[in-house]
């Protein structure tokens, strides 16, 4: 049900899950490790101000895309067929709820990355 | 007509090797859970009012529990993905083919460079430092 008049989308979900495969794998263990794990645990102190700065950079978009766009579609075509192999959905409901919130939340996050810049 | 096997919704609880294939699509659950918090996170980072609030939010146990259960997903899924790679992508060198086991340790030791970096920014006194 990729299909949309006749295009092709399966690629297009396949290569951006693959990248997000990826970047699960090699990124998101550091990434929770220090912000999820360490500093809420008192471990490591975060320093907003630099944070922040860090954030709005060219560094921070880099770190957007590869730490929470592409993993939320990794995730998005994961559930969308771990759906399909519980013999729930199927058909476009699902493709669209899938997708449509890793969007939303790659969107939410390019927008917070906006938000940081110097030039917003 | 003709015939269509039948098949539970309860197929994959049939045979192990079925059940960790389902165990290893489930740990994107809670890395769905991880990826909301960093973008919470990321809003945050506006005031510092926002920022104290969502410190406070990571730091209840209920949130570190599912935090560190998207950890060992994320290595859980990296354990398995490593190993897949050779597979999908075999790379020769001249006449020789590359070890697989040497392609998974290389993967393995970017994991832990990428690790070292994270944890030297954000130590180092550049993103934060050592409690």
């Amino acid at each position: 049900m990729s299909r949309f008049k006749g295009l092709h989308l399966e690629p297009l979900w396949w290569g951006l899950f693959s990248a997000g495969g990826v970047c699960f794998a090699v990124f998101l263990p550091a990434v929770l490790l220090v912000f999820a794990v360490l500093a809420p645990l008192g471990v490591i102190h975060l320093n907003m101000n630099a944070l922040a700065t860090a954030a709005g950079s060219i560094w921070g978009l880099l770190f957007v895309g590869a730490v929470i766009c592409l993993p939320a579609f990794h995730a998005a075509h994961r559930i969308r067929h771990g759906l399909h192999d519980l013999k729930l959905g199927g058909g476009l409901w699902s493709v669209v709820l899938c997708y449509g919130a890793a969007a939303l939340i790659s969107a939410s996050a390019l927008w917070g990355w906006l938000a940081l810049t110097s030039w917003f | 007509m003709a015939y269509k096997a039948p098949m539970k919704r309860s197929w994959w609880l049939q045979h192990a090797a079925f059940r960790r294939y389902m165990l290893r699509e489930a740990t994107v659950l809670p890395l769905v859970f991880a990826l909301c918090c960093l973008l919470a996170g990321l809003w945050s980072l506006q005031t510092s009012a926002q920022f104290h609030a969502w410190q406070q939010f990571m730091a209840q146990p209920w949130v570190v529990a599912f935090n560190l259960l998207a950890l060992v997903g994320a290595l859980y899924h990296a354990l398995t993905f490593f190993q897949l790679f050779p597979r999908v992508m075999p790379i020769r060198l001249g006449e020789k083919q590359v070890p697989a086991a040497l392609m998974v340790v290389a993967q393995w030791l970017g994991v832990v460079a990428v690790l070292l970096a994270m944890l030297w920014l954000a130590t180092s006194g550049v993103l934060g430092a050592w409690q």
